[in-house]
């Protein structure tokens, strides 16, 4: 494999790898919002809020991942 | 990081002149213009425009309220809010035809700079306002629960703002490449999915940002 296809592939699994990860944790994060929401309907605003910012620190790592992925392009 | 900014004016031969420094320049100038055109029209009973922007004052007062309580979201009002109100005019500022197109008016949230500008802007606010509530809690914070923990906090006090602007500056900076993309895969309808998602998530952008800061700030400031 030539230099660039190497780069390539690593651009494709950093963003690919850190997707997964937050993504389950995001899936989860919400199952468990939506369920306390069922349950307690009354407290929705203080549980949305709180799922705002622990859904945007997850996302965080993605986007470290896809900033990586920028970053590894550029130097094809 | 990124790719580097054209430099249009040198300003005194020392200052470079941007893209995204013109568009910050503008928004301030609507930004200032409309507070001013609100603030010279006062009513006590408000016409349209005054509703429109009290409804967006009232938003935040009980946005900062839920977080930060009544007292303390009143004092630091006006940092909050400005920083709010300036990410989401940037953030939106790409989705007007034609920005990011030239060199001249770019995005500013979708530079690094920018982000990073902000990131040190919250930190310096973050540390003063620290500081001067309460030196004594200030300095007893970083050894709270234990005192090997020292070195951590002290890092994270630096990775926070480093944090934030990150982000925000690859949340939107992402979000304009895959529209890009979008565009080169086909032209015609495909980066509208793209861009109709990039409506909500340019406001949670903002919204996120100036949650974290109020939220890393009541621990800053706890009683």
């Amino acid at each position: 494999m030539t230099n660039s296809a190497i780069i390539a592939l690593a651009a494709a699994i950093a963003i690919a790898i850190s997707t997964l990860g937050p993504a389950i944790g995001q899936g989860l994060t919400a199952k468990a919002a939506m369920e306390s929401i069922a349950r307690q309907p009354d407290a929705a605003k203080d549980i949305r809020s709180t799922l705002i910012i622990s859904l945007a620190l997850m996302e965080a790592l993605t986007i470290y991942g896809l900033l990586i992925a920028f970053m590894l392009i550029g130097k094809i | 990081m990124g790719e580097k900014s054209e430099v249009i004016i040198k300003l005194f031969g020392i200052l470079d002149v941007t893209g995204e420094v013109v568009a910050m320049w503008i928004i301030l100038g609507v930004l200032a213009l409309v507070s001013l055109i609100v603030k010279l029209n006062l009513k006590e009973r408000p016409g349209k425009f005054q509703n429109i922007v009290e409804t967006g004052v009232e938003y935040l007062d009980n946005f900062f309220t839920d977080i930060l309580g009544k007292k303390k979201a009143r004092k630091y009002f006006t940092f909050l809010a400005s920083l709010f109100v300036f990410i989401i005019f940037s953030n939106y500022s790409g989705m007007i035809p034609g920005v990011g197109l030239t060199d001249y008016v770019k995005a500013p949230t979708a530079s690094l700079s920018v982000t990073a500008g902000l990131g040190v802007l919250t930190f310096l606010f973050l540390q003063i306002s620290g500081l001067r509530h309460n030196v004594k809690h200030y300095f007893k914070r970083f050894v709270m629960p234990m005192f090997f923990m020292l070195p951590l906090l002290v890092l994270d006090e630096f990775i926070k703002p480093a944090s934030l602007a990150l982000r925000l500056y690859g949340n939107i900076f992402g979000e304009e490449m895959v529209t890009e993309e979008l565009y080169h895969i086909f032209p015609i309808g495909a980066p509208v999915v793209m861009m109709a998602l990039s409506v909500l998530f340019c406001a949670l952008q903002a919204m996120v940002f100036t949650m974290l800061v109020s939220i890393y700030l009541e621990e800053v400031t706890e009683d």
